[in-house]
């Protein structure tokens, strides 16, 4: 069986998936980063060999998104980096392929792609700001005592409504605790505080955009049930969830790598699961050189620079060749 | 005698006018450093908070130069170049805002007032303080002012023939005349990039945006590309006058480019805190959806960091490249 691999590593999550030719989901693993993206993509190519122990297969292709692309790409030996939005847009037609409106909310973005025709013509992505992401409720899971996984349901038994501030982090919590000792109940607070975050997302990331429906909404949040509720209630209609909606990054990559190595005839330049055992160093330094003080990021490979990438000039990137 | 040239705002625009010049009054021209983040830090501590990241920039700018020994740093301050438009209030004030943010810089400054109807600037009775401060003539002046017209206009021109500024500076020193240069390399697509010359064109805003571009394929169209008869006219047929020279320009340079066929899509730069852009903005972008173009906003403040800027940019390419890709594939199915 020819599989491909698709990789998105992320802030919060590093998932991983495998492709057969037919784009058939064979394997999907999604893991939390914990800061420690290297780590977290070996962990997942460790789970998919053995996973993959039952067939007989070639890969033929890998894809790696998010923003530890570039660092996973290196380690796998990617044929494809690509970014997040096209990776995500390409998972979602490939299921959903009169989708109009893509939805997703990870762990420390969120963004909002418009489809036409299966094309990407308009999106947005959140800025520096991580207000109304799935970081936030995490925190606030904590805060309240109510694990993430019980939020969302949590939130659907709440009878009242309750008004949360969800402009910024730090006031949506101070309101919350102000609402608390109003005597409001938990799961009204967490509906609250749903509302806010779906309220807060189509105002910045939704501003001066034409949503249509059929909307599609994936992303680790996705699996909160008080929040596509609330993005029901305020687009008024229903909210599809794909059956892959927490790794489809992973899965677009995937499609991807399949597209690229259709198209080029070329060889996969994956290393191959050995990958998982290669002595990889990533480090980063603040070259001293000039007043910019960049951040360079290097990567040693049993010993030997590999890549490096951060600084302004390309003196660094330059001086790596092959 | 060292006279400092703060390396922002309009010095994107002017400098082959003002080397010139200056060069020619016997004055030895010291450059500030490009823009680093040291240097933007500089300007941010001792800048009020609330103004817009280029004025934040200049004031590091003219630190900079503080440490370069030089007599006189020239800070002119921009009323207006063509009749019925001005300069944003911070262009009109700008002297007095490093008097007033910067110590020890009042001694040092030495101004002009830019006020006339040509965008050369090179009407006399602006640059007439200089014969003062520099002990030269009227005459020799206006005879260095005539010089360095022409080769200001011969820069515009190279900007006209689709160079960059950075490339068109090059051309026309000295040394880069006679080399063979061609602007147009082969690219898969089109894009304009909007935004003012002091955004589009220090390396710390932009993060180089032009060039990364280039390194996707992309042909990059700016505002001082274009034919200025051709931009103004575009602005004519507008119900509204912004008043503001630069932000007119780029409103007309963005019409004209959502017009022609051969643009791909936009990119407005902007720098967080900028008054005019949030007007011109949000038209650029009404006028985007009549047009059916794909458009971007990049707004930038001192914190941007690249992995971020670089994620957009690649995935705007990206969706205009795919979407070409299966345009030709319909037509030939």
């Amino acid at each position: 069986m020819d599989i491909y691999i698709g990789i998105d590593v992320g802030s919060v999550s590093t998932n991983v998936v495998a492709m057969d030719q037919n784009d058939h989901i064979i394997f999907k693993e999604y893991t939390r980063t914990n800061g420690q993206p290297l780590e977290s993509v070996k962990k997942g190519l460790k789970l998919l060999e053995e996973d993959l122990k039952r067939i007989f297969y070639t890969v033929k292709g890998v894809g790696t998104t998010g923003s530890g692309r570039q660092l996973a790409g290196i380690l796998v030996g990617a044929d494809i980096v690509k970014n997040e939005i096209t990776a995500h847009a390409t998972a979602t037609v490939n299921f959903h392929p009169t989708v109009n409106t893509i939805l997703e909310i990870g762990g420390q973005d969120s963004k909002i792609i418009i489809i036409q025709d299966k094309m990407v013509v308009d999106f947005a992505m959140n800025t520096v700001c991580a207000a109304g992401t799935g970081s936030f409720l995490d925190h606030q899971s904590e805060r309240l005592g109510v694990p993430i996984q019980d939020f969302g349901g949590l939130a659907l038994t709440a009878k009242k409504d309750v008004r949360i501030a969800g402009r910024c982090t730090v006031f949506a919590e101070s309101d919350m605790i102000a609402k608390q000792q109003y005597g409001f109940s938990k799961a009204e607070i967490i509906k609250g505080l749903c509302d806010a975050l779906v309220r807060n997302y189509i105002n910045n990331l939704g501003r001066g955009k034409a949503l249509k429906a059929p909307y599609v909404f994936q992303g680790g949040v996705a699996a909160n049930k008080g929040i596509k509720a609330a993005f029901e209630r305020e687009l008024g209609c229903e909210i599809i969830i794909p059956k892959y909606y927490n790794v489809m990054g992973a899965i677009g990559a995937a499609i991807l790598a399949k597209e690229y190595i259709e198209v080029s005839g070329e060889e996969t330049k994956f290393r191959g699961f050995g990958a998982a055992e290669l002595a990889f160093k990533p480090r980063s330094f603040e070259c001293e050189d000039c007043a910019n003080c960049c951040e360079v990021i290097k990567v040693e490979l049993n010993g030997k620079t590999v890549a490096i990438w951060g600084d302004k000039c390309g003196k660094w990137a330059n001086s790596v060749t092959g | 005698m060292r006279i400092g040239l703060p390396r922002a705002l309009l010095y994107h625009y002017y400098y082959p006018l003002w080397k010139s010049l200056f060069e020619q009054l016997g004055v030895e021209i010291v450059i500030s450093d490009i823009t680093s983040k040291q240097l933007v830090q500089e300007g941010v501590k001792v800048t009020v908070p609330e103004i817009c990241l280029p004025i934040k920039i200049f004031n590091g700018h003219i630190i900079n130069l503080l440490s370069k020994e030089v007599d006189y740093i020239f800070i002119p301050r921009f009323i207006g170049v063509e009749s019925g438009k001005w300069f944003c209030p911070k262009f009109i004030g700008l002297p007095e805002l490093a008097d007033y943010t910067i110590d020890g810089v009042k001694s040092k400054i030495l101004t002009v007032d830019i006020q006339g109807k040509k965008e050369s600037t090179c009407e006399w009775t602006n640059y007439r303080p200089l014969c003062e401060a520099l002990q030269v003539t009227p005459k020799e002046l206006k005879k260095a002012l005539k010089t360095a017209e022409r080769v200001w206009q011969h820069f515009r021109d190279c900007c006209k023939q689709g160079f960059t500024i950075e490339e068109a500076e090059k051309m026309c020193s000295e040394d880069m005349r006679g080399s063979e240069r061609t602007a147009h390399h082969t690219h898969d697509i089109t894009l304009g990039v909007l935004g003012y010359v002091y955004n589009v064109y220090d390396p710390f805003v932009s993060m180089d945006i032009i060039k990364k571009l280039h390194g996707m394929n992309v042909r990059v169209i700016t505002f001082e590309m274009l034919d200025e008869k051709r931009i103004h006219e575009k602005f004519k047929r507008k119900s509204k006058n912004l008043y503001w020279t630069f932000t007119d320009k780029i409103y007309g340079a963005a019409v004209e480019l959502m017009e022609n066929h051969q643009i791909d899509g936009l990119i407005h730069i902007t720098a967080f805190g900028c008054g005019p852009d949030s007007i011109v903005g949000k038209m650029m972008e009404l006028d985007s959806e009549k047009f059916k173009k794909p458009f971007m906003t990049i707004r930038v403040d001192e914190h941007t960091g690249e992995s971020h800027l670089l994620t957009r940019i690649e995935a705007f390419v990206d969706m205009i490249k795919r979407q070409k890709i299966s345009e030709r594939r319909r037509e030939l199915a």
